[in-house]
C-alpha cells in the first residue's frame, strides 16, 4: 500500500516509498519519452557557460524570476505606518490578496487591507460605483481612522481618476466629508513597490500638508527642531524601527517616524486581536510638517517624497540602507547634525563593539566573494559593508534598480579594491543571476527567500538577508540598522560561511578532518 | 616518595635540556618552571598538558578520571588532524561526583573502562589522572592494570593531576607515561632502514601533511609520530625506527633521549618552520639515516629535494616583496619561532621589530642575533599591559602570535596573525612558509584594520581617546581590566606555558 491511514505520510516521506518511485520511473520510460540523460546533462553544462550567458543577457521580452513586486505592495506597506489606517486598493481583489498574504507570509502577521473588488463591468463602466461602496463597507466594517487608497493596474489602465471619486464617494455620503482618504496611484506597469511607497508616502503627506484636496487651507509651516524619519520599503521593519527610535531616544532627538509599521506587524500574543496597532498619528503626520529636516533611509524609495518635502522647506537627507560601521557614522552623523545633538557615549560604545566585532572575525569573510540582490539601497548598503568587511562583491544586481542606481553601485566599486571585479546589473532578473553565479563563481549569494533556488541549482550558499524571507522566521524583528543592526548582518553572513564550512567538512573518515569545534 | 613525584623529579632532571643542566641541584628540584604567582592568571595545568600531548593520538579512547571540570570544559579543543579514525575527537570522563569522593572512584573508573571496550573496542584507553582522585587516592595504575588484564585491552595511566605543575610539566608526563607503557609493547609489521620518528609533532591543522610528502619522495618512512595523527600501534612499535626528530623540544625532550637511551635512536631537534629549518631538518634526518645504514646517496636525493624546494617557495615568496616591502612584524611566539619564521619574513621585505624570547633557548637568542643583528629587540616575559603598550608604540604594522595574546592586539587596534598552535592554516614545511607570508599579506590587506582604528568620525581631533586614557594611567589597575583580556582559565596572553 502506498498509503496507510494507520500510518499517514506527509509529503517529505510518501513519494520516496518504493511504490512511488517505481511508478514514476515506469511512467518516466515508458510515457514521457525524455531527451536523453546525457542530452539533459549537457545542456544543464550548457546552462553554465559564457555562451549561455550572453545569450541569457540578450534577453529583451521575457523576464524570469524577478526579484521585484508591484507598486500597491509598497503603497500597502507605507500605508499600515500610520495609525488605525486601512489600505484601500482600488481595483482587482486578487492583487490585494497577494500584499496580504506576502507580508504574511514574511512578517507572520494578518496584514489589513481591502480592494473595492473591481469585476468586468467595472472595467468597462469604470470604477466608480465600487469605490463608493467599498469605502462606505470599509468604512462601517472596519472602523479606521484613515483609509489610504492606492491602485491596481486594472483601474490605471481605464483610467479612474481617485481623487474625484473619492469626492463622490463623501458627496453619496460612503463616508464623512472630513474622514482622512489619501490617495496614490500605482499602476503596477510602472516602477516597482519602491515607487509604490513613494507615491503612497508622498500622497498621505501631501494630504495632511496641502489642504487634503482642496478641502481645507494648506497647512502653514512653522519650524521646530523635529526631525522626520522614513524608512522606506524595508523587510526589517520592525527591528529597524524600534533600533532607530532607541537610537533617537539614546541622542535625545524629537523625532516623527512618518510610516510606523514596528507594532502593526508584531502585535502581541495576549487574547486581543488588534486590526491596527501603533503606527504613525494622523496628529503627527499632519505635525510633521513643522520638522526641521526629514532623513530618508533609502534614497530610491523616497525620490518624490523627500523632493516633495524639501519644497515645503526642510532640509533632506538621503542614505543608501546604511548597514556597517560606516555607513552607520554617516547616518548618526547627518542625524546628529541636523538636531544639533551630541553622539552620546553609549552609541559611541556601541560602535566600539561593532568594531571589535569585526576585528575578532575579520579572517573568515575578507577576500570571500559575494554575489548580492536585492533592492537598488539594500542592494548598496549590503555591498558597502561587504567590502567593509574585506569581501568581494562581483555582482550586484538589482531588478528594480536603474541606471542612475548603477552609476552609484559603479562608484562605490571604484572606492575600495575591493570592489575592483564587481558588476552593478541594473534590471536583471535572477535567472540572468544564475548565468552569473556559474560564470562569475561567488562564494555567496545574498539574497531574499527566492535565492534558495539558486542555491540549489549552483551550490552557492545562500546568506538570506533582504524582502521576502519566508522560509525563515523572524528574522524581521532583528535590525540590520545602527551599529547593533551591523552587528545582526555580520552574524548572519558569519554563520552562513561557518554553516558552509562545517557541511563540507562532515563526511565521516572523508573530510571530516577539518570538521572542528573551534573556528 | 611516590611513583608520581619520582617521574616528576626525574623529568626536571632531564639531561637533554640545556637549560635544566645549568642549574644547580637545589633550583632543579624545584623544578624547570616558575612557581605560579598566586592571584595572577594562569595557564593551563599538568593534566592539560599532558591531555594536549597526548590526543592527537587519533585511534585511543583518551579517558578522562576526574569531575566534569577536567574534560568538560576541554575535550576535542585542538585541531589536531586525523587521517583516520576520529575516537580521539570523542570526550569520555568518568564525571565524578560526590559519592565517588567519599567512597573512591575506582570501580566507577574500572567500569568506565569497561563500557569503552565494549562499546568501542579501541587499541587501547588512556587513562589520565586529575587532581580530585589523586587527592582521594585513587590508584588509576592498579585499575589500568586489573581493566587490562579483565578486557585485554590495554589501559595506559597517565599519571597528570592538574596540581603537579604547569602545562609543559604535563607533556612530558605525558611522555613518560608513554616510556612507561606504550613503547615497546608492539613490533612493526617490518622496517627498513628509512625509517624515523618525529617526536612532538602534533599535526595541528594538518601540518604534518605538507612535510610528509617530501619524505615520502625520498624514501623516508614515518614509522611513528608521537603524536599527531598516530594510531596507538604506531607509538607501540616507535622503538624500532632508526633515528628520530624532535620538534618542540621543551614538550617531549625526555621521549627522545630516552629512547635513545633505551634502543639507541639517535635524535636531533629540529623545526619544521622556516625555509632554512626545513632544510636543515631534511638533512639531519638524512645524516642520521645514512649513519645508522642506510644507502649513503639519501644524501644526494635530500639536497637535490632541498635545492628544488628551496628555489620553488623562494621564487613564490618573491612576488609579495613589492606589496610587504617595509612592513614591520612584531614575533610573539616563543622557542625556535621566535627566529625560524624570521628569514621568510625579511625574504618578504618585512623589518622585524621584535620578537619574544619567551622559551628560546640560548641557541635561539643566538640565532636570533645572527639574523637580526646585535641591536634585536628581544623582548622577555611580556605582561598584557607591557605588550599592549608596545604595540601601541612599537609602531609595527602586524603582530604575529598565539590565539592568547590576540586581544591584546586587537585591543590595540592592531593587525594579528594567529602562529601558534590554535590557527586553522599550516604554515610548516617550504609550502607552509609560502602560505604564512601569503596570509600575512592578506590580514595587512584587510580593509577592517581601517576600520577598527579609525575613531568615531563624531570624536574631536586631539582629544584623548579611552586607549589614550588607558595608557596614561599609572599601572595600578589590574592588568587583565584594561586590555580587555579576560583573566580566563586559560591562561593570561603571554605568560602561559604552552606545548607545541
Amino acid at each position: 500500500m502506498p498509503q496507510d491511514a494507520n500510518q499517514v505520510k506527509d509529503h517529505f516521506e510518501l513519494f520516496r516509498g518504493e511504490e512511488y518511485t517505481d511508478m514514476l520511473a515506469k511512467k518516466k520510460a515508458e510515457f514521457e519519452n525524455p531527451h536523453p540523460a546525457e542530452e539533459v546533462a549537457r545542456v544543464r553544462e550548457w546552462a553554465k557557460t559564457e555562451e549561455y550567458k550572453d545569450l541569457n543577457f540578450s534577453r529583451e521580452a521575457l523576464t524570469i524570476n524577478p526579484a521585484k513586486a508591484c507598486q500597491p505592495l509598497g503603497a500597502v506597506f507605507a500605508a499600515v505606518g500610520f495609525e488605525s489606517t486601512l489600505p484601500f486598493v482600488h481595483g482587482s481583489q486578487g492583487c490585494v490578496a497577494y500584499y496580504r498574504s506576502h507580508f504574511s507570509r514574511h512578517f507572520k502577521e494578518p496584514t489589513s487591507c481591502v480592494s473595492s473588488s473591481m469585476t468586468e463591468d467595472a472595467a468597462v463602466f469604470g470604477g466608480l460605483n465600487n469605490m463608493v461602496d467599498g469605502l462606505a463597507n470599509a468604512y462601517n466594517m472596519y472602523k479606521p481612522k484613515m483609509i489610504a487608497v492606492s491602485t491596481t493596474c486594472m483601474a490605471e489602465v481605464i483610467g479612474d481618476d481617485l481623487n474625484a471619486y473619492i469626492k463622490t464617494a463623501k458627496e453619496k455620503e460612503s463616508l464623512p466629508q472630513e474622514f482622512d482618504v489619501p490617495f496614490a496611484h500605482t499602476p503596477a506597469f510602472v516602477g516597482s513597490h519602491i515607487t509604490g511607497y513613494d507615491n503612497a508616502m508622498k500622497g498621505i503627506l501631501e494630504h495632511f500638508w496641502d489642504g487634503k484636496a482642496n478641502t481645507v487651507d494648506k497647512m502653514v509651516r512653522e519650524p521646530n527642531g523635529k526631525i522626520n524619519f522614513l524608512n522606506g520599503f524595508d523587510g526589517y521593519a520592525v527591528g529597524n524601527l524600534r533600533e532607530v527610535k532607541r537610537i533617537f531616544d539614546m541622542m535625545k532627538i524629537e523625532y516623527t517616524i512618518l510610516g510606523d509599521q514596528s507594532d502593526v506587524w508584531d502585535t502581541p500574543t495576549d487574547g486581543e486581536f488588534r486590526m491596527y496597532d501603533g503606527g504613525t498619528t494622523l496628529e503627527d503626520a499632519a505635525n510633521a510638517l513643522h520638522a526641521k529636516a526629514t532623513v530618508s533611509m533609502q534614497q530610491y524609495c523616497t525620490e518624490k517624497t523627500l523632493p516633495f518635502i524639501a519644497n515645503h522647506g526642510q532640509e533632506t537627507a538621503a542614505f543608501n540602507h546604511p548597514i556597517g560601521v560606516e555607513a552607520t557614522d554617516s547616518f548618526v552623523m547627518e542625524v546628529a547634525r541636523l538636531a544639533g545633538v551630541e553622539i552620546p557615549d553609549e552609541l559611541a560604545k556601541e560602535r566600539g563593539r561593532l568594531v571589535d566585532a569585526i576585528a575578532d572575525s575579520n579572517a573568515h569573510i575578507h577576500g570571500k566573494k559575494f554575489a548580492i540582490y536585492g533592492d537598488p539601497d539594500l542592494a548598496y548598503g549590503l555591498a558597502k559593508f561587504v567590502m567593509e568587511l574585506g569581501g568581494e562583491p562581483v555582482v550586484v544586481l538589482s531588478t528594480n534598480g536603474g541606471k542612475a542606481w548603477a552609476a552609484k553601485m559603479q562608484d562605490l566599486f571604484d572606492s575600495s579594491p575591493f570592489g575592483a571585479n564587481c558588476k552593478a546589473y541594473p534590471g536583471k532578473d535572477l535567472w540572468h543571476m544564475r548565468s552569473l553565479l556559474f560564470t562569475e563563481k561567488p562564494d555567496f549569494l545574498i539574497g531574499n527567500t527566492y535565492g534558495k533556488y539558486l542555491e540549489r541549482d549552483t551550490g552557492v550558499p545562500l546568506i538570506r538577508i533582504g524582502f521576502p524571507i519566508f522560509d525563515r522566521h523572524h528574522k524581521h524583528r532583528y535590525p540590520v540598522w545602527g551599529y547593533q543592526g551591523g552587528l545582526n548582518v555580520l552574524v548572519t553572513i558569519l554563520d552562513r560561511i561557518f554553516e558552509h564550512m562545517d557541511a563540507t567538512t562532515n563526511i565521516p573518515s572523508k573530510t571530516d578532518y577539518s570538521y572542528d569545534i573551534i573556528r | 616518595m611516590t611513583s608520581l613525584s619520582q617521574t616528576i623529579q626525574d623529568v626536571f632532571n632531564e639531561p637533554g635540556c640545556g637549560k635544566n643542566q645549568a642549574k644547580s641541584e637545589k633550583e632543579r628540584k624545584k623544578g624547570c618552571t616558575k612557581q605560579l604567582q598566586p592571584g595572577g592568571a594562569a595557564g593551563g595545568c599538568a593534566f592539560d598538558g599532558a591531555k594536549i600531548a597526548l590526543q592527537p593520538i587519533t585511534d585511543v579512547a583518551h579517558l578522562v578520571h576526574g569531575p566534569i571540570a577536567c574534560e568538560g570544559n576541554s575535550w576535542d579543543n585542538r585541531g589536531a588532524k586525523s587521517s583516520g579514525s576520529s575516537l580521539y575527537r570523542t570526550g569520555f570522563t568518568t564525571d565524578m561526583t560526590e559519592n565517588d569522593i567519599v567512597f573512591g572512584g575506582e570501580k566507577h573508573l574500572f567500569k568506565a573502562i569497561r563500557e569503552i571496550v565494549e562499546k568501542y573496542a579501541p587499541p587501547a584507553v588512556f587513562v589520565y589522572q586529575t587532581c580530585v582522585p589523586a587527592m582521594i587516592g585513587d590508584d588509576i595504575d592498579a585499575v589500568c592494570k586489573a581493566a587490562a588484564a579483565k578486557f585485554g585491552t590495554p589501559c595506559i595511566p597517565i599519571q597528570s593531576p592538574g596540581f603537579v605543575g604547569p602545562k609543559n610539566l604535563g607533556n612530558k608526563l605525558a611522555g613518560e607515561a608513554m616510556l612507561k607503557h606504550v613503547i615497546g609493547t608492539e613490533e612493526p609489521e617490518y622496517t627498513t632502514p628509512y625509517d624515523i620518528n618525529i617526536i612532538g609533532e602534533y599535526n595541528l591543522a594538518g601540518e604534518l601533511w605538507q612535510v610528509k610528502p617530501l619524505l615520502d619522495e625520498l624514501g623516508i618512512r614515518i614509522l611513528s609520530c608521537i603524536s599527531g595523527d598516530a594510531k596507538y600501534k604506531e607509538v607501540a612499535w616507535s622503538h624500532r625506527a632508526r633515528a628520530a626528530m624532535m620538534v618542540c623540544s621543551k614538550a617531549m625532550i625526555n621521549v627522545a633521549r630516552k629512547m635513545e637511551e633505551r634502543y639507541e635512536i639517535p635524535f636531533f631537534e629540529g623545526s619544521f618552520y622556516g625555509i632554512e629549518d626545513m632544510s636543515d631538518s631534511l638533512r639531519e634526518i638524512a645524516r642520521l639515516l645514512i649513519e645508522r645504514g642506510a644507502d649513503p646517496e639519501l644524501m644526494d636525493r635530500t639536497e637535490a629535494v632541498i635545492a628544488r624546494e628551496e628555489a620553488k617557495a623562494w621564487a613564490a615568496i618573491a612576488p609579495y616583496q613589492e606589496r610587504l616591502s617595509g612592513k614591520k612584524v612584531l614575533l610573539v611566539t616563543g622557542g625556535v619561532k621566535s627566529w625560524s619564521v624570521v628569514a621568510a619574513l625579511q625574504e618578504a621585505g618585512m623589518e622585524i621589530v621584535g620578537t619574544s624570547i619567551k622559551k628560546s633557548t640560548k641557541e635561539d637568542k643566538d640565532k636570533i642575533k645572527k639574523l637580526m643583528g646585535d641591536d634585536a629587540h628581544m623582548f622577555d616575559d611580556l605582561t598584557p599591559r607591557e605588550m599592549y603598550r608596545k604595540l601601541k608604540t612599537a609602531e609595527a604594522d602586524i603582530m604575529l602570535s598565539g590565539g592568547r595574546s590576540q586581544f591584546v592586539a586587537l585591543k590595540a587596534s592592531m593587525p594579528w596573525m594567529d602562529i601558534n598552535q590554535e590557527r586553522h592554516v599550516a604554515f610548516a614545511g617550504y609550502h607552509g612558509m609560502v602560505e604564512m607570508v601569503k596570509e600575512i599579506d592578506r590580514t595587512l590587506s584587510n580593509p577592517v584594520w581601517q576600520e577598527v582604528r579609525r575613531p568615531a568620525p563624531w570624536e574631536r581631533a586631539g582629544a584623548a581617546s579611552w586607549q589614550d586614557r588607558a595608557m596614561s594611567e599609572d599601572g595600578s589597575s589590574p592588568e587583565a581590566g584594561v586590555d580587555g583580556t579576560p583573566p580566563s582559565a586559560t591562561g593570561p596572553a603571554i605568560t602561559g606555558q604552552e606545548a607545541a
